[in-house]
């Protein structure tokens, strides 16, 4: 009985925050204007790399790291979007709308509360990527079909990537709670150094062995790796290549269940932190 | 109480809304992690890039350029333009506006406030940029490269003055806006790459944002061996053209604040939460 | 010599439009004030009392400049609150209840001090200022404190010293004891009845949907109901209509319906029936006492009994009854 009403409470947190995420991403505009968002805003971004290739590289977008660099970059959408999705909402949440203390009063998932926040955020992502995807395949002729896609594969990866980008979120979320609201989205400022570490715009190879640990040692590395192979049947990296299909999936899925406990040792850390410290109903603009 | 001059008053409240800002970065010291180091690592993943593609090693003192500069454009964009918008949401909007003072001098207190965090995480990309990566950037012109550095600042503070206006009247549907040009405007300014590579058209219209301009000019002065067909203007031109966007923009930015103020008056908008 | 108001309304009319994607099926246009006319004279402390959603707010808004009207003028000070802004912020200032302004991380002397430098006052005045009247609303230990650490009263007196520091001609204080606590608010309507006494040439504006608030601090009262102003006067003026009247409260069981029951009694003036758990109330103002024995009559005929019945002075509740025929409650039910 228990279990059903936890069941039952952790699919009610979740249905309300993806409905008020939405509610939020969408209402400030209308569709026309939303559509035009939608479709710019992925598309300038992609061609700041695209630019980068055609106008630097010695061989232009004939450059044989362009796919897999540009399918990186494409999927790496995910992560600033969903990171931010999330973690502003306890900004937005405390300081805004001063509604942070009564989500904690009510019998709510908080973790199906954050990882709903971030659902509509996940949903703008997607039809970017789809639009970056559509400009690179028909555009820069990025081999990139349907016919060989390994759609296991990718689902896989898939699966795993909405699981490591919300227990991520999730920890970024606790963080959040115990500290200030600065200048910039916390999600895209930790997006912007696994940009980096992560062997999205460059092999993971290229970075020196004192920091290219730590991207192997990031699920994400392992998730961009794993969609890059089913799509385009190649990855970026040579060390990662010497780990199969399978095996890299494996390591994605067990470094996503890894980082799920992560993500809640940090997140019920950082509650406890701001219950003792009186700061969930803080503000801390300035 | 005698009522202090209009001049009084301005400074004073520039002194006093830079205060929180400088105070903040005291009392808040997480700051420095997610607002210098980590856009830190995302400047040399662009430096990373250029290595991969064996550019020419001068790309990486321009990304490393452009980064620095990223701080300046994200501070004003978040830190000056829609500080209205947040501060609508808070309820402090509603006292500035009931208080005798310049919408200009309260929106040059938080910039001179923030401006301190700003530098230093430009000076920190300078510093990696020349430390880690051995950048070599020499100035080769340091009054010139001084008056594009200056003249860009007061252009680009003008056209964030400017953009508050917005945020005055349309709040959060400015900021979402904002969100929607950060991508093109980082591609088309250059901020990664010589706008020139994007033709002479386009980096002419890129040019209404002051940091195009800035940075041609800087990259042209701290790297003298810049392919010339990577050049826009020259320097000279560049810092004339600054000059007068500054101009420009914060006479705009005066009537536009005006402006908006009185039509979000009329239209009921100045004191509406929760959008 | 009489001198000209320091605020004057004329027909002030102000209406809001909502945009059609946010209207989505309610009215698109508000009407909030109504052709409001009023004049405040020096060192007055004037009161706007109405229910929720009367046009207090829309009112004070238009008068601190944050808000322009529709139609209509206003002067404060003199000056026209559309065509010279800046000049009316000069001589005035605001303090709203409920208010949470400032920043969490400086504490309560910082954020005031920062207020203060808005106004052009100098350190050393602001600082002195600042600790006196910290000390007059009781949170002089609390200066060092961040205010995202104070509690709602605390922030509220905080609030308040702010309102007062800048000494303004006139001042503004929109609903300034909602949601406080008995004696907190006690302590700041002393001390807002103080300064004016205390202070020529100084001028507040309260608005307030508490009658015992009005009644106790104000010099003179505007009723106002859905953006009309209903009656302006002294409260013991308002009242003193009403005093030729009959005012009791009487408590019935077994009697769900009073109103019905009573409604051929003549005599009765005004009828306001409140459904409790086991009773009914009703306010009822009688052309004359002897009504009472009809009234307690067709009580009992309709198979109700008295729990228990009081005479009272009249409110400025009873006046607004008498004025628009429904209480504050049901004011409010309608507007929303």
């Amino acid at each position: 009985m228990a279990s059903t009403t936890r069941v039952r409470e952790t699919w009610r947190s979740l249905r309300v925050a993806a409905w008020l995420g939405w509610q939020i991403e969408s209402n400030w505009a209308d569709p026309f204007v939303f559509a035009i968002y939608s479709v710019i805003k992925p598309i300038a971004g992609a061609l700041i790399l695209v630019f980068m290739y055609a106008v630097i590289a010695r061989d232009g977008l004939e450059n044989p790291l362009f796919p897999a660099i540009f399918v990186g970059n494409a999927f790496f959408i995910y992560v600033p979007t969903v990171l931010s999705g999330i973690s502003w909402s306890v900004i937005d949440d405390r300081e805004h709308y001063g509604m942070l203390k009564y989500m904690y009063t009510a019998p709510l998932n908080v973790f199906a509360y954050l990882a709903g926040r971030g659902i509509a955020k996940a949903i703008i992502a997607s039809i970017a990527l789809v639009i970056t995807l559509l400009l690179g395949i028909y555009a820069l002729r990025v081999p990139v079909a349907f016919s060989t896609i390994d759609w296991p594969m990718f689902a896989g990866a898939a699966l795993c990537g909405a699981a490591i980008l919300t227990f991520l979120g999730i920890a970024l979320g606790g963080v959040t709670l115990i500290t200030a609201r600065h200048s910039y989205y916390v999600g895209e400022a930790v997006a912007g150094a696994l940009y980096l570490l992560c062997g999205v715009v460059f092999p993971l190879d290229v970075l020196p062995s004192w920091v290219r640990w730590i991207g192997q040692a990031t699920p994400l590395t392992y998730w961009i790796e794993a969609i890059r192979r089913a799509l385009i049947g190649t990855g970026s990296s040579a060390i990662l290549a010497r780990l199969s299909d399978g095996a890299l999936l494996a390591i994605t899925a067990g470094s996503a269940l890894a980082l799920s406990v992560f993500a809640f040792v940090i997140y019920r850390l950082a509650e406890r932190r701001a219950r003792h410290l009186g700061l969930i109903d803080m503000q801390t603009m300035y | 109480m005698s009522q202090p001059s209009r001049f009084t008053i301005f400074w004073r409240t520039v002194r006093g809304r830079a205060y929180p800002r400088i105070i903040g970065l005291q009392r808040e010291k997480s700051w420095f992690f997610f607002d210098v180091f980590l856009p830190l690592l995302q400047v040399a993943a662009y430096v990373y890039i250029y290595r991969v593609i064996e550019a020419p090693t001068e790309f990486v003192g321009f990304v490393v350029l452009g980064g620095a500069m990223t701080a300046y454009w994200m501070n004003i964009m978040w830190n000056m333009a829609s500080q209205f918008y947040w501060e609508k949401e808070t309820g402090n909007l509603e006292l500035y506006i009931i208080a005798p003072t310049s919408r200009m001098a309260i929106l040059l207190g938080m910039a001179i406030g923030g401006i301190v965090a700003t530098t230093v995480r430009a000076s920190v990309v300078i510093l990696v940029g020349l430390l880690i990566f051995r950048v070599p950037m020499t100035v080769t012109n340091v009054p010139v490269f001084a008056g594009v550095f200056v003249t860009t600042m007061v252009a680009l503070y003008g056209l964030g003055m400017l953009l508050s206006s917005l945020f005055l009247l349309f709040g959060r549907e400015a900021w979402h806006m904002s969100e929607l040009l950060r991508e093109p405007i980082f591609l088309v300014s250059g901020f990664y790459f010589p706008v020139r590579a994007l033709g002479f058209a386009i980096a002419a219209a890129a040019s209404i944002v002051p940091i195009t301009l800035g940075l041609d000019a800087m990259r042209q002065l701290m790297f003298p061996e810049m392919l010339s067909h990577l050049r826009f203007l020259s320097p000279h031109v560049e810092l004339a053209l600054l000059t007068g966007s500054a101009v420009l923009f914060v006479t705009l930015a005066q009537r536009s604040l005006a402006f908006m103020e009185a039509y979000a008056r009329r239209e009921g908008r100045l004191t509406v939460r929760g959008q | 010599m009489p001198t000209d108001p320091v605020i004057r309304v004329d027909e002030l009319r102000r209406v809001f439009r909502v945009r059609r994607r946010e209207a989505k099926g309610q009215r698109r246009e508000i009407e909030a004030l109504a052709g409001v006319s009023l004049a405040v004279d020096d060192g007055e402390l004037f009161g706007v009392l109405g229910p929720n959603g009367a046009g207090k707010t829309t009112l004070i808004k238009i008068l601190s400049t944050l808000l322009a009207p529709t139609s209509g003028t206003a002067r404060v000070a003199g000056v026209d609150v559309v065509e010279n802004p800046w000049e009316v912020r000069r001589h005035i200032s605001m303090v709203s209840g409920g208010e949470s302004s400032g920043y969490g991380l400086l504490t309560v002397e910082e954020n005031l001090w920062m207020f203060s430098q808005f106004y052009g006052i100098d350190t050393q005045t602001a600082r002195t200022k600042i600790r006196e009247l910290l000390a007059i609303v009781g949170l002089a230990d609390r200066s060092r404190t961040k205010i995202f650490h104070l509690s709602t009263g605390m922030r509220q007196k905080m609030n308040f010293v702010r309102g007062f520091l800048t000494d303004p001609e006139i001042l503004f204080l929109d609903e300034p004891t909602l949601g406080l606590d008995v004696q907190t608010a006690r302590v700041l309507r002393d001390y807002i009845r103080s300064w004016v006494d205390d202070r020529p040439g100084r001028t507040i504006l309260l608005t307030t949907h508490a009658m015992h608030e009005a009644d106790e601090l104000c010099d003179r009262v505007a009723i106002i109901d859905r953006g009309h102003i209903l009656a302006c006067d002294p409260p013991a003026t308002l009242k003193r209509n009403l005093q030729r009247e009959a005012i009791f409260r009487l408590r019935i069981g077994g009697l769900p319906d009073v109103e019905a029951a009573v409604a051929d009694v003549a005599g009765i003036e005004q009828l306001t029936q409140t459904r409790r758990d086991d009773h009914t109330e009703i306010d009822v103002i009688l052309d004359d006492e002897n009504a009472l024995g009809d009234l307690l009559g067709s009580v009992q005929q309709g198979g109700g009994h008295l729990h228990s019945l009081e005479k009272r002075e009249p409110t400025l509740e009873d006046v607004f009854l008498r004025i628009v025929g429904y209480g504050f409650e049901e004011a409010e039910e309608q507007i929303t």
